[in-house]
């Protein structure tokens, strides 16, 4: 659906450095190079500042490349000259005409994407609803609120049913409530065979939605792949909940162990949990939960970089 | 409310671009301007004794002039560089529309604003100025149609100010321009001699920056009610030429621009 290769991109200081070329020069994409697959939903992390935005920026020709090329299936228009008529594009922190009313800027929209009346009208209702967005069409932009803002481009963005959709940071900033909705609606999409690519730099987002995920540091690509490769890559823990009143006094265990009021909390290697769990059945110790430990962003990208700065699984 | 325009999708933005100012009551601000002032003029004309109409025209266009002017560089100023700022591009830019069309669009969706503005405010001081007893001279036309360009010379010189400076630098730029375009004229530059470094550089003054002084024909329209329509279309197409030569500077700056 979508290549980038190679690109480079480049953002100098001010007129005088931009002389000198020498001071004042910030790399943002640093020879980025990945694929997105028909029909995949994939996530760009990263942590701030590593590029994510700079490379949506570039791939919908915001930014010019200074090397590198992006190349377009031939499925999002001739030759990829008319790619923006098969995709949905919604920035980071969208903001809209505020004195335009919701349904006034998704005609507006709609419009540019050449719908016809019948369409737009169509395509409102139905992802407004969706969006529950609805009630507000008819009020000026600038009295939404984030949420809203975020579902009325997310509406805009779906409005001429695009075969690749673009999201830049589309979940941040929203209430739990609004984001579990964002990530059914975009989960959906995807399953009605739409490809999806949106950055983000919570790698929970991309584990929920995403089955591939390109992970990006300083403008370089540290991986590109599987997004369960990445998660269970390096050393994982688990936590045991147990009772402290099953526990009998000849029971051992070489581990970490945090001692409650009436349980005691033992973290164990993942490598070991199926034995720490056989020996809690054997001795008839009762277990209230076993939480896998999640690791953060960083502490992934930490595990399993390499000294060259490549992520290895 | 809608507009849908497959292969016109210029029109598509003018006319959003259009609703977007009218909803943000720009034209109510201009009707209030517009009345005061026509109280203005007319207590002008008051103390004008034998002359009121004269006086009701001069102040009317001198300032529907200068209303319009300043409506063209302070809204001018933010048409596209508020765009990139707010993001709002991104979200227009993502769609099938080239970067000149919708450059094109919001230019023209702004050219309505300042003919509507025209025409309001022409429109008051001109009912006054028959009211009071005034003639209508075809001049005075020629007169609204040059406010016009001027204000269109000046909407694109602030927008390519904006794309390469701050707003307030481009404010400041092109009220400077305004001025001196005003300025800078015939009988200025005869009081240098033509030998002289300044004399040299204000004879060639013009030939790069605005001769807005060539489109103020208001002292022809208040005392010799006459000019040649030779003098006129050239007039005409001096500002059109000039008009044109800034469009196509300014879709070229904008087509090259990093919006980050």
């Amino acid at each position: 659906m979508l290549t980038l290769k190679g690109i480079t991109k480049i953002f100098r200081g001010h007129f005088l450095d931009s002389i000198s070329r020498k001071r004042g020069l910030f790399t943002a994409l640093d020879g980025l190079s990945f694929t997105l697959g028909e029909g995949e939903a994939v996530g760009l992390l990263g942590a701030n500042g590593s590029g994510k935005t700079t490379s949506l920026r570039v791939i919908m020709g915001f930014t010019k490349a200074d090397r590198g090329e992006v190349l377009f299936d031939s499925k999002l228009g001739p030759m990829g000259r008319d790619f923006r008529q098969n995709v949905g594009f919604l920035p980071e922190r969208p903001y809209f005409y505020p004195d335009l009313t919701g349904r006034d800027f998704l005609c507006f929209m709609g419009a540019l994407n050449g719908m016809s009346r019948k369409g737009i009208r169509k395509s409102i209702i139905e992802w407004s609803e969706r969006f529950k967005i609805d009630f507000a069409l008819d009020s000026k932009i600038k009295i939404y609120s984030k949420g809203m803002l975020q579902r009325i481009g997310l509406c805009s963005a779906l409005l001429h049913n695009p075969k690749l959709l673009i999201l830049d940071e589309p979940l941040s900033g929203l209430d739990p409530i609004g984001r579990k909705e964002l990530k059914d609606a975009i989960r959906e999409v995807n399953r009605q065979g739409k490809t999806v690519f949106f950055s983000t730099h919570i790698i929970q987002d991309v584990e929920e939605i995403c089955e591939k995920v390109i992970f990006i540091e300083k403008g370089k690509l540290l991986y590109e792949g599987a997004i369960d490769k990445l998660m269970t890559s390096g050393e994982s823990f688990y936590e045991f909940k147990i009772s402290k009143r099953s526990v009998g006094k000849n029971f051992e265990w070489n581990g970490n162990t945090l001692e409650l009021e009436d349980f005691l909390i033992i973290t164990v290697s993942g490598e070991d949990r199926l034995a720490f769990l056989k020996k809690l059945i054997d001795k008839e110790i009762d277990i209230e939960s076993i939480v896998p430990i999640r690791s953060s962003l960083e502490e992934i990208f930490y595990k399993v970089k390499n000294r060259e700065g490549r992520i290895c699984l | 409310m809608f507009v849908t325009c497959k292969d016109h999708k210029i029109l598509t933005v003018a006319y959003y671009t259009f609703q977007a100012l009218l909803k943000s009551r720009v034209l109510f601000h201009i009707i209030l301007i517009g009345l005061l002032l026509l109280f203005i003029s007319f207590v002008a004309g008051e103390f004008a004794f034998g002359i009121a109409e004269r006086v009701v025209l001069d102040f009317g266009l001198g300032t529907l002039s200068l209303s319009t002017m300043a409506i063209s560089i302070l809204m001018g100023a933010g048409l596209i560089s508020d765009e990139i700022e707010s993001r709002t591009i991104y979200m227009t830019l993502s769609r099938p529309i080239s970067r000149v069309s919708f450059l094109l669009g919001k230019s023209l969706g702004m050219g309505f604003l300042l003919i509507s503005n025209v025409v309001i405010s022409s429109s008051l001081t001109l009912g006054f100025y028959i009211y009071l007893g005034g003639e209508l001279n075809p001049l005075i036309f020629w007169n609204i149609l040059y406010t016009i360009l001027e204000a269109l010379i000046c909407l694109f010189i602030v927008m390519l100010f904006s794309l390469v400076a701050n707003k307030a630098l481009s404010v400041i730029f092109t009220f400077f321009l305004y001025l001196s375009g005003h300025a800078v004229n015939d009988e200025f530059i005869e009081k240098f001699s033509l030998s002289s470094p300044m004399g040299f550089l204000l004879e060639k003054y013009h030939y790069l920056f605005p001769g807005f002084h060539k489109l103020n024909i208001k002292n022809f329209l208040l005392y010799q009610k006459d000019l040649e329509f030779n003098f006129l279309l050239k007039t005409l197409g001096y500002g059109f030429f000039y008009l044109l030569a800034l469009v196509l500077l300014v879709c070229f700056v904008f087509e090259r621009k990093d919006l980050d």
